[in-house]
């Protein structure tokens, strides 16, 4: 027997009542979506706050690799594809240079955006006398397909720069932070159907916080949030699997051995946020000779000096660590809207700040006065 | 990015299977199901080109019911 979104709302309302606020972090952007769209905030309990957190590749791409693809693509003879949403992420560059790959685009660059890495292969065979190079960001659920593109054999024209991201180091560091935010864990679903739900236990069994995978139909983030919710009434914690149909022990065994033959994992920055112990993903040495960043050299020092760069006033690294919501970035709505993103999280399909702008969250909170009020 | 389209396959030739969802074709690679035995007429969620899981008809029906009204909250 299934139970229905309903059916969850309502074991949910039936919980006692708890007087201090429960916060439920998310950590993938497709679960905020669902959230957001499906109006759930206003559906739970009012003692409940569910927090978007790091859950978007596109917006923890560091700046210098967004400015490393805009300066391949606009200074080498080359054909430079990447998923549709980093074509739109601004780099902070005076505005008379291309800020993004898009403005590239429009200068004459050649950029394509792709949906699958086979599209990648595609035009890499289409142009074989061309070098082709796929700006890969992604975290393992994207990633684990570029690793499969590179296992199965790609065309000595294609190169990757690659950006993938592993999730769950990110959540480590908010944990190990000792002021994590949360109080219970939404872990990613699509996330697990690849690396396997055991990756989340961490969570439970260091850091004694409830923790359910979840599928991205609202009955299962329900589902995953009751359990959570029962955990910590019943001060009994484990990991939950609250999308079965898809999250297998041990995740999809032959994606991570792909991951583990085409990748290394290395301490990786995140933008705005700094260097992340582990939680980055490299070409390993078979595969180094399609690492533009060996073919290229020069381009990847010159980016790396503008580690660390964010536009001023973008708050995407707060909202992406649920540090603050959207709407408590003072650029959210005025300088920046879905038409003229200054930050990375009002750019993606996945980006909690488009989300919320799409999902007509629209009213922006006055972070500094109500901080000076209550200072 | 991480969103998973439940597909029907229609044909499958090596690592590569075409398949069906909603009426509409893709090509979609099988390369990281080597694990799973698949046949035409399976259900697979598939994620930027590549199948990541076998699904049941069941479950694939459900998630499209359930994107579908998904879908059409979105557009009103």
């Amino acid at each position: 027997m299934t139970i229905s979104a309903k059916q969850w709302l309502q074991q949910i309302h039936a919980l006692p009542q708890r007087k201090d606020k429960v916060k439920i972090m998310n950590v993938c952007g497709g679960h905020e979506r669902s959230i957001t769209m499906a109006g759930l905030r206003k559906a739970l309990p009012d003692y409940i706050e569910l927090v978007p957190g790091p859950g978007c590749p596109v917006c923890v791409c560091p700046e210098e690799d967004v400015f490393e693809a805009i300066q391949l693509a606009l200074n080498e003879d080359i054909i430079l594809v990447a998923f549709g949403d980093m074509l739109r992420v601004p780099v902070n560059v005076p505005k008379a240079q291309a800020r993004t790959l898009e403005q590239a685009k429009a200068q004459g660059a050649d950029i394509r955006p792709i949906a699958s890495p086979t599209e990648a292969v595609a035009i890499a065979k289409q142009n074989p006398d061309q070098a082709v190079v796929f700006f890969a960001a992604g975290f393992e659920t994207t990633t684990a397909p570029v690793a499969a593109m590179m296992v199965e054999g790609v065309p000595d024209n294609l190169s990757l720069l690659l950006s993938g991201r592993l999730t769950w180091p990110a959540v480590a560091m908010l944990l190990d932070s000792g002021t994590p935010g949360f109080d219970a864990l939404i872990a990613p679903g699509h996330v697990s159907t690849i690396m396997g739900p055991e990756e989340w236990e961490f969570v439970v069994d260091k850091h004694n916080i409830p923790a359910a995978v979840a599928g991205f139909q609202p009955d299962s983030l329900l589902a995953a949030m009751y359990s959570t919710l029962r955990q910590l009434n019943d001060e009994r914690y484990f990991l939950d699997n609250c999308y079965p149909s898809l999250v297998k022990p041990g995740g999809n065994k032959s994606a991570r051995r792909q991951l583990d033959k085409a990748m290394d994992v290395y301490d990786a920055n995140w933008r705005g946020v700094g260097i992340i112990p582990g939680s980055g993903y490299v070409l390993n040495q078979q595969y180094s000779s399609h690492d533009v960043r060996a073919q290229f050299p020069s381009y990847a020092d010159d980016a790396r000096k503008r580690a660390g760069q964010m536009p001023p006033g973008c708050d995407c690294a707060q909202v992406v660590l649920g540090k603050i919501y959207p709407n408590e970035c003072k650029l959210f709505g005025t300088a920046c809207k879905p038409r003229n993103p200054i930050g990375p999280c009002m750019v993606s399909d996945e980006g909690a700040c488009r989300i919320w702008w799409a999902g007509g969250m629209r009213e922006t909170v006055n972070r500094v006065s109500e901080q000076e009020a209550v200072g | 990015m991480c969103l998973g389209i439940p597909m029907q396959i229609k044909s499958i030739e090596g690592f590569n299977a075409r398949c069906e969802a909603k009426g509409v074709e893709r090509d979609v690679s099988l390369f990281m199901m080597q694990d799973d035995q698949l046949e035409v007429d399976d259900f697979i969620v598939v994620h930027v080109g590549y199948a990541i899981q076998k699904i049941s008809p069941q479950e694939a029906q459900s998630a499209w019911e359930i994107y579908d009204e998904m879908l059409a909250g979105e557009q009103s």
